[in-house]
């Protein structure tokens, strides 16, 4: 790095020079906006290194699996700050998203030591974690010696830390004491409803503030606005259509996926509260969701948002927040809004997806892996990302409290702080941890569409929902 | 009946034109797609009119999509190099493997002959997943993981007992007779493999090749467990502008049409071979 310019981005940090100072002079020096990003969060790189020997692996070579994924691309766009700091060379393997899982568990299931560390979901870890594939980060975190004494753990959100720990006991509370920290929280989206504020203004509708408002707004919707449906959700037969707003609605009338008895699994979604809240989300799309719901996965419903063709979905928040931007029909006319779907509740209930960062048990180089870890989970690369990438939502608590991450929200997404102010305490996973999670939840999601499709009533379906889950655990020594 | 006729001909030229369209309209609608941005795409409703851009070919060759949230890195080119490098090799191998064993099984018989043709056709039987994990584990041992050569070891999976088959038959539908008339003018076994056995099922060949080459083309799941990303096809590649922030429908309307092209360049230049009857009326009487 050039002197000079290293120099003139320490004095922005310093505050000597202002934002628009730093451009022009950046631009004088010939640098381009990337490399300027660069330069910028050299300097916070710099203000880490202190009291910590980020040097003591130099000269390694780490390999890493990631997703392609906004949160990838912030940290590959840091990566050289990184490789500067520690002297660690850093090599990386991305696949689209729609193949990543099954390179990842390839990889883990065939004992492969080619990864040091690779982005999961907390729910991939439970079968992970209890077949020994990805080790516990709690002896490294815990340890002076292996983790930079800035790191601050304690800053990552309650909510997420504890959602990617288990104890491997299947229905064991995430988060307990005696629980496994799987992996590391990096970056995170919790339900709410995006809507388009537009249409609202035409159709004459203010967001839903629970699920029954929530009936009617989409079907005034569908009925007034002469074309686009009233409310996007996913409907695919996979683990994917139950845990966004479906199961954060759920979760907020008090619903529980099992109840635990003994130490016993048992299918509670034949309760009567849990058959209420299937009709009135079955009413829901069957009256305003999208004509061919059965085949709704994240992409479905974002791209109709984003493009017009829905009103609102009831879905990740960041779905929105990337709907709202980029080369979207809509982008700048969308909305947050926090929602609580039961009328009696108190504060909304979202349930969450966690990208987060897991090491794997058969890597080589695990201390070395671990700086990497730490560092990809730092503040400041958490804040980089937070400023100046699409890394949304940081996962640190003083990240959320950053006067300039704040105000570049405010400034383009309308309502998305305040929607997630209000949504984020009660924001944590909803499901019971155990090793069936992806069979359990599939067949529930083909329950659905059963519904939806009028081809079984809901209390009928549910009740052979609930009887086929039992079975299955008992089958697996779990019910 | 000349009014008949006429009316025969005009509803067969409807009939043809429809099948036409029909077949065709998925691949026109996906060219023009490739000369729109995202935003035209998304319409509704769709339109056949646009501003045509060639910023989604120019995105894949550069390699570079700029967005608004950045510049991102696209490695579809390369993806495009490993799809003709693997099929090309794979498929060549299988070519020079398989023409002599098909001509073994179709003119010799041996012990175990007929088992070891169908041992061969049964690597197409299992589902690759099944084998895939195992063998992941034995190319780790072997240092075969996320190398070319043992990609295109995997692929004679797929090519080989395609192009077995497909040119065994081929050598069984043509007389011995030739084959024995050459012998006996003095040529070796082996030049009446080459100058005449060969070129008679030269069509077949070129079929069983092309075919060969379209389903290793078409691949998906080899290269994606036992190599890293530098060396994906294109199958896996043009998953890449599936993103959590969205679909670029444009970039990947492009990158089916240049992925498509060298498959179609290759059975347009196999169609003379395919069509030419070499065999008709070799034998008389």
């Amino acid at each position: 790095m050039r002197d000079r310019a290293k120099d003139f981005f320490t004095a922005f940090k310093s505050g000597q020079v202002s934002r628009r100072e730093l451009m022009l002079g950046a631009g004088k020096l010939g640098l381009t906006a990337a490399s300027a990003n660069f330069l910028l969060n050299a300097a916070a790189t710099r203000a880490i290194a202190a009291d910590f020997d980020w040097k003591k692996f130099s000269g390694k070579k780490l390999h890493l699996l990631l997703n392609k994924h906004p949160y990838a691309d912030a940290m590959i766009a840091d990566l050289p700050n990184f490789k500067t700091l520690t002297g660690l060379d850093v090599t990386y393997d991305i696949f689209p998203e729609d193949v990543y899982f099954d390179k990842v568990t390839a990889a883990l299931s065939s004992k492969s030591s080619q990864y040091d560390a690779f982005m999961t979901g907390a729910y991939m870890t439970w079968t992970y974690g209890p077949a020994g594939w990805v080790e516990d980060l709690n002896p490294w975190i815990k340890d002076p010696s292996k983790t930079n004494p800035a790191y601050n753990w304690d800053d990552v959100l309650p909510g997420l830390r504890a959602s990617t720990a288990w104890n491997g006991v299947p229905g064991g509370a995430l988060g307990s004491p005696d629980a496994k920290q799987w992996c590391i929280p990096w970056g995170f989206e919790l339900n709410s409803i995006t809507y388009n504020r537009k249409m609202y203004d035409k159709a004459g509708v203010k967001p839903a503030n629970n699920l029954p408002e929530l009936i009617d707004t989409a079907a005034k919707l569908t009925k007034d606005l002469g074309g686009p449906y009233g409310i996007g959700v996913r409907g695919s037969r996979s683990w994917a259509t139950i845990h966004p707003g479906f199961l954060s609605g759920y979760s907020n009338y008090g619903q529980r996926d099992f109840t635990i008895d003994g130490g016993k699994l048992q299918a509670a979604m034949n309760t009567k509260e849990s058959k209420d809240f299937h009709k009135m989300w079955v009413k829901m799309i069957q009256e305003s969701g999208p004509k061919n719901w059965s085949t709704y996965t994240w992409y479905q419903v974002g791209t109709d948002l984003g493009a017009g063709a829905s009103a609102t979905i009831f879905d990740a928040d960041i779905l929105g927040y990337f709907m709202d931007g980029g080369d979207n029909k809509e982008a700048g006319n969308l909305g947050f809004h926090a929602f609580a779907a039961n009328p009696a509740a108190k504060a909304p209930t979202p349930n969450v997806w966690i990208w987060s960062l897991a090491m794997n048990s058969f890597g080589a180089q695990k201390d070395a892996a671990w700086y990497f870890m730490q560092w990809a989970s730092s503040t400041e690369h958490d804040m980089f990302g937070a400023r100046k990438m699409d890394f949304v939502n940081p996962v640190r608590a003083s990240v959320w409290k950053d006067d300039e991450f704040r105000q570049r929200i405010a400034k383009s997404y309308a309502g998305y702080l305040e929607q997630f102010d209000a949504s984020s305490p009660g924001s944590k996973i909803y499901f019971t941890p155990q090793p069936l999670f992806f069979d359990v939840t599939t067949q529930w999601a083909e329950t659905l569409q059963k519904m939806v499709a009028k081809q079984v009533p809901v209390d009928e379906a549910l009740d052979q929902l609930a009887a086929s889950i039992d079975r299955q655990l008992k089958d697996a020594g779990l019910g | 009946m000349e009014h008949t006729s006429g009316l025969e001909r005009a509803l067969r030229g409807v009939a043809l034109a429809l099948i036409v369209v029909f077949f065709l309209f998925p691949i026109l609608w996906i060219f023009l797609m490739s000369f729109q941005t995202n935003e035209e795409i998304l319409r509704i409703p769709p339109s056949p009119f646009f501003t045509p851009t060639l910023g989604n070919y120019a995105a894949l060759i550069s390699g570079k999509l700029t967005t608004v949230s950045g510049t991102l890195d696209i490695a579809f080119m390369r993806n495009l190099w490993n799809s003709v490098l693997l099929s090309t090799a794979s498929v060549a191998i299988a070519l020079v493997l398989g023409v002599p064993a098909a001509y073994a099984f179709a003119r010799f018989k041996f012990r175990l002959g007929e088992d070891i043709a169908f041992t061969l056709l049964s690597f197409r039987f299992a589902p690759p997943l099944l084998v895939l994990l195992p063998l992941s584990l034995y190319f780790q041992q072997l240092g075969l993981t996320d190398t070319y050569a043992g990609l295109i070891w995997v692929y004679q999976l797929i090519a080989l007992p395609l192009i077995l088959w497909i040119v065994r038959g081929y050598f069984e539908d043509i007389s011995p007779d030739i084959e024995h008339a050459y012998r006996v003018a003095g040529h070796s076994w082996w030049s009446t493999f080459t100058r005449i056995a060969v070129p008679l099922a030269g069509p077949g060949i070129a079929a069983a090749g092309l075919l060969a080459f379209i389903f290793c083309w078409n691949n998906f799941v080899f290269a994606l467990i036992l190599a890293s990303a530098d060396k994906q096809p294109v199958t896996v590649g043009a998953l890449a502008f599936v993103t959590a922030s969205g679909i670029q429908y444009g970039q990947i309307a492009a990158a089916i049409v240049l992925s498509v092209t060298p498959t179609l360049a290759l059975a347009l230049y196999a169609q003379r071979y395919l069509v030419e009857g070499l065999s008709l009326g070799a034998v008389k009487g």
